[in-house]
């Protein structure tokens, strides 16, 4: 028997005062009820699936509700699912009119021979599974709005719109891409990423959270892996993957974290950050562990009737976890 | 500095008899075309964008003009180009009306900061570069029509079966083509392009656009391109894995043989692989290609000498000629 476990981030960027509250109390929600589905015996699939989708419920984080909108003032989105146990994976890319899209990646995984939909025929393929379209309306926050008009005023808008959203002042602080890993009771790895991508984006810009190696990873023999940060740097070195690369050489989840991230940054420059966590803990518990080049990333992980969160670097704060 | 070599695929796949010389012909040429750019211009990009181009073009294979058609009767492309001086990329997915997708993934790279553009954006993109889309059936062949009336067929009696994830998608065309080189200066290029599989489900993307799956490219490693079950490439990150294991000091062919055996073995599917280790401590970059597959079509230039096959352990080689 192995000790179920989840991880989860908000995303990494530069997140002022008055929203670190709120980020935290996001995180923290989503692991509450991915470990929750775990104790009642769920997959770690079925953890990181729940985790996701209420951080993409909460409108403070870029993914579902509240995601940020493309040069035209839509909403995109992009997410991947993973299961380490047979490696499967279900991803949409340039998804719109979705509540939920880490829901429709499961589909994808479970009523597919493919592992990625793009554009009208990921929306067509999500409307025969039952699931009726939204408009972008429902997705759309005032910070949403607020953001693209900022970032379009300002006097380079195609420069800032393609820059990291955690640089230049024309970005309005918040949460940013969600993510989670997690191990259940079989022992078994998931990982879950989406996000609604950059501020202005050119519309059909694809990122990295969709894409198997860089935005997640997940071998129930190696370890799981969701990114977040600079998409494109994340993509160029495969992040994610580098991460699992690391941990089959023997690094710890804090070393390949770094060590990936080191690279990435004098190779291609950017920001990013990961979570994981791997098998091989004592005892039946896992490895477990975050790391972010960014200012902040919000997180949390549930394991053992304890939760521990933070989201400046070097904080850790935890708790016991109240009963489920 | 280098020996400037350049080596192509036109897809692994099992090739009909009557198909083969038509495919080695195509190869042949695509390699010659990218490996005069290699020599003029210098450039391992160039050569490969070149080869590709020359591959696209072509009717025979299924990328650009010659595509496979998807669920609906349109043709949906999948390309990526990955510059290995700087890890720079550019790639398109589901990319309708375009005659050459991998010159869409270059300016992906060239003209904004991003890697990929899919569908309705990546056809806008096109579109503000001077690139008019062109109709669905200029690309479509007979050939295409033949092999999606008889996958529709085929399709509708196994269909339930194909629902179970452990079974791979049964298809007869996994013609991605490819090249990866390396110029005269050390540096490492890669692309890949795709029509997809035949009936694919609109929207479906594949590895061929994917960093790590479709193609890798580093100057520090070398450069990868891959074709096959897309959706096992893409499952294991078959090309980064093969350019992890040239970083551990595997030669090309181990690395190749190596991951293309777990890819089988962890989640099965069978694809081919085209390779350029780079110079690194040896000094000399090493090509290499391998397949799982009955076949795949591929072939070499290098020190004014050309290689190409077609089946395993085949290979037929000539002088080039001027």
């Amino acid at each position: 028997m192995f000790e179920p476990t989840i991880i989860v981030h908000g995303g990494c960027g530069k997140i002022s005062p008055d929203m670190k509250e709120i980020a935290i109390e996001g995180v923290k929600t989503a692991a509450c009820r991915g470990h929750t589905t775990l104790t009642r015996g769920g997959s770690a699939v079925d953890a990181v699936v729940e985790a996701v989708t209420t951080l993409e419920n909460n409108p403070e984080f870029n993914a579902g509700h509240g995601s940020v909108l493309n040069r035209k003032g839509e909403v995109e989105m992009d997410a991947c699912v993973i299961d380490g146990q047979t490696l499967a994976s279900g991803g949409v890319c340039g998804l719109r009119g979705c509540a939920n899209p880490i829901q429709v990646a499961r589909l994808v995984m479970e009523k597919t021979a493919h592992c990625l939909l793009t554009g009208q025929g990921a929306r067509d393929f999500m409307e025969s599974q039952g699931i009726h379209p939204v408009a972008d309306s429902e997705l759309i926050t005032p910070r949403g709005r607020a953001r693209l008009e900022k970032v379009l005023k300002s006097a380079f808008p195609v420069k800032e719109a393609t820059e990291s959203q955690s640089s230049g002042p024309s970005a309005l602080p918040g949460c940013d891409t969600v993510g989670a890993v997690a191990m259940d009771a079989h022992g078994n790895l998931a990982t879950a990423t989406s996000t609604g991508g950059i501020i202005a984006k050119l519309p059909g810009r694809v990122g990295d959270s969709p894409i198997i190696g860089s935005g997640g990873y997940a071998d129930s023999d190696v370890g799981a892996v969701s990114t977040t940060g600079d998409g494109e740097s994340i993509m160029k070195v495969c992040l994610a993957r580098r991460v699992a690369e690391y941990l089959e050489k023997g690094e710890s989840i804090r070393q390949a974290a770094e060590h990936a991230l080191e690279f990435m940054s004098n190779r291609v420059g950017g920001e990013a950050g990961i979570i994981a966590l791997s098998r091989g803990g004592e005892g039946g518990k896992c490895q477990v562990g975050c790391h972010f080049t960014s200012d902040n990333m919000p997180w949390a992980v549930v394991s053992n009737g304890k939760m521990t969160w933070g989201i400046d670097h070097g904080q850790e704060l935890s708790s016991p976890l109240e009963g489920e | 500095m280098s020996v400037p070599t350049i080596i192509v695929h036109g897809g692994a796949r099992t090739f009909e008899p009557d198909l083969k010389e038509v495919v080695k012909d195509g190869v042949r040429a695509a390699a010659r075309q990218g490996y005069d750019h290699l020599i003029g211009s210098g450039n391992a990009m160039d050569a490969v964008v070149e080869a590709v181009s020359a591959m696209e073009d072509n009717m025979v294979f299924n990328a650009g003009h010659g595509s496979m058609l998807n669920l609906n009767g349109d043709v949906e492309m999948d390309a990526i180009v990955i510059d290995g001086r700087n890890l720079a990329s550019g790639a398109v997915c589901g990319l309708q009306g375009c005659a050459n997708p991998v010159q869409v993934a270059r300016l992906v790279m060239e003209k904004t900061k991003h890697c990929l553009l899919t569908a309705d954006g990546a056809r806008a993109f096109m579109k503000s570069q001077g690139i008019q889309p062109i109709p669905n059936r200029e690309l479509v062949t007979q050939k295409a029509v033949v092999e999606f009336e008889t996958y529709k067929k085929y399709s509708t009696a196994v269909e339930k079966v194909m629902l179970s994830r452990s079974i791979p998608p049964v298809t007869s065309d996994c013609d991605t083509v490819g090249a990866v080189a390396i110029d005269g200066n050390g540096n490492v290029a890669a692309a890949t392009s795709t029509g997809g599989i035949t009936a694919k489900l609109p929207g479906r993307v594949g590895d061929s656009c994917i960093i790590g799956s479709g193609a890798y490219a580093d100057n520090a490693v070398g450069a990868v391109s891959t074709t096959g079950l897309g959706e096992s490439i893409m499952r294991v990150c078959l090309a980064r894995r093969i350019a992890e294991l040239l970083e551990k000091g595997e030669t090309a062919d181990q690395a190749s043989k190596h991951a293309l055996d777990f890819m089988s073995k962890r989640v099965g599917g069978t694809a081919g692989v085209i390779v350029i280790s780079a110079a690194g401590v040896s000094g000399t970059a090493r090509v290499a290609h391998h397949f799982t597959t009955t076949n795949m079509v591929w072939a070499a230039i290098s020190n004014g000498y050309m290689r190409w096959g077609i089946d395993p352990d085949q290979e037929e080689s000539s002088e080039l000629k001027a």
